[in-house]
């Protein structure tokens, strides 16, 4: 069908009477058409003859209303005090404190770096140790980076970690120099080659 | 011929079409047409089997039907907005 902005203004009156008939008719059409697609789908996905189900089936599926249980009529507060165990630590913790539990075992989470310093700094006051300069620990650890299960492992993976956190606007700042500079070394062998 | 006419389509009858299919799904929806054609849905759907019926049995058995059932009172109405709507765009 090919369109062409045609205006309606040369059309007389048999002409316009016969167009509102085709659009009205397309319109029916269109209707019935919207119809079957819908009924076919309902058919083909098995959910056309729902409501023909009979009254004493339909009870089955009625909202339930009673204290302590949802409409489906299943308890919802029953795994409130159950207890976890922990894959990490093997420790059981109760269900409603085991997401935290695990922020904290896992080293993961938003304040696992705060409490990471901490520890740094107390451990820092009591040993006396020199911490100015803290790349000097990840040479030590930076070979395996695992969840390990002993405490003094992750306890340097929470300073490697750390560390490289903070080095990171460091590094990518030299990366995008190197880059930079790449870029003007490979231009400059280009026109020197251009010219030749 | 009016086939050749409707087939030159101004945009403004694209936006007339889009506005009047929501009407007319809302009136024969309200009216009962949808309910009744339905009820011929489920005949023509025991009669092929609910695994084999395709969406050319329901087309063919719903249109025709469909057409004919639509209440004096929907026609009209609708064959009315759109003759205001031609008159204001043809002048």
């Amino acid at each position: 069908m090919k369109m062409e902005d045609m205006s309606l203004s040369g059309l007389d009156n048999t002409k316009l009477e016969a167009l509102a008939q085709d659009i009205y008719s397309d319109l029916v059409e269109d209707a019935c058409l919207g119809l079957c697609f819908e009924v076919h789908r309902a058919v083909k996905q098995g959910y056309f003859f729902l409501d023909d189900t009979d009254q004493e089936s339909m009870k089955d599926f009625e909202i339930v209303d009673q204290p302590g249980v949802d409409i489906f009529g299943q308890v919802y507060n029953q795994w409130k005090n159950k207890e976890c165990v922990c894959p990490n630590c093997n420790r059981s913790i109760a269900a409603s404190r085991f997401a935290p539990h695990l922020e904290k075992c896992l080293g993961m989470g938003r304040n696992s770096s705060r409490i990471a310093n901490r520890r740094i700094a107390s451990s820092n006051n009591m040993n006396n140790k020199s911490e100015s300069d803290q790349e000097d620990n990840d040479d030590v650890n930076d070979n395996d980076w695992s969840y390990g299960s002993e405490k003094k492992k992750r306890k340097s993976d929470k300073v490697f970690l750390h560390s490289l956190k903070q080095h990171i606007p460091l590094v990518s700042f030299i990366a995008v120099e190197i880059h930079v500079l790449y870029v003007v070394f490979l231009s400059t062998c280009n026109c020197k080659g251009a010219n030749r | 011929k009016t086939d050749q006419l409707y087939g030159h389509y101004c945009s403004c009858l694209f936006w007339l079409n889009h506005r009047l299919k929501e009407l007319l799904r809302a009136k024969l929806t309200e009216c009962g047409w949808r309910d009744q054609l339905k009820a011929h849905c489920k005949d023509v759907i025991k009669e092929k089997g609910l695994e084999h019926v395709t969406v050319e049995d329901l087309v063919v058995e719903i249109t025709p039907k469909g057409r004919v059932l639509v209440p004096d009172s929907v026609k009209k109405e609708l064959l009315q907005r759109i003759r205001a709507f031609l008159a204001q765009h043809a002048t």
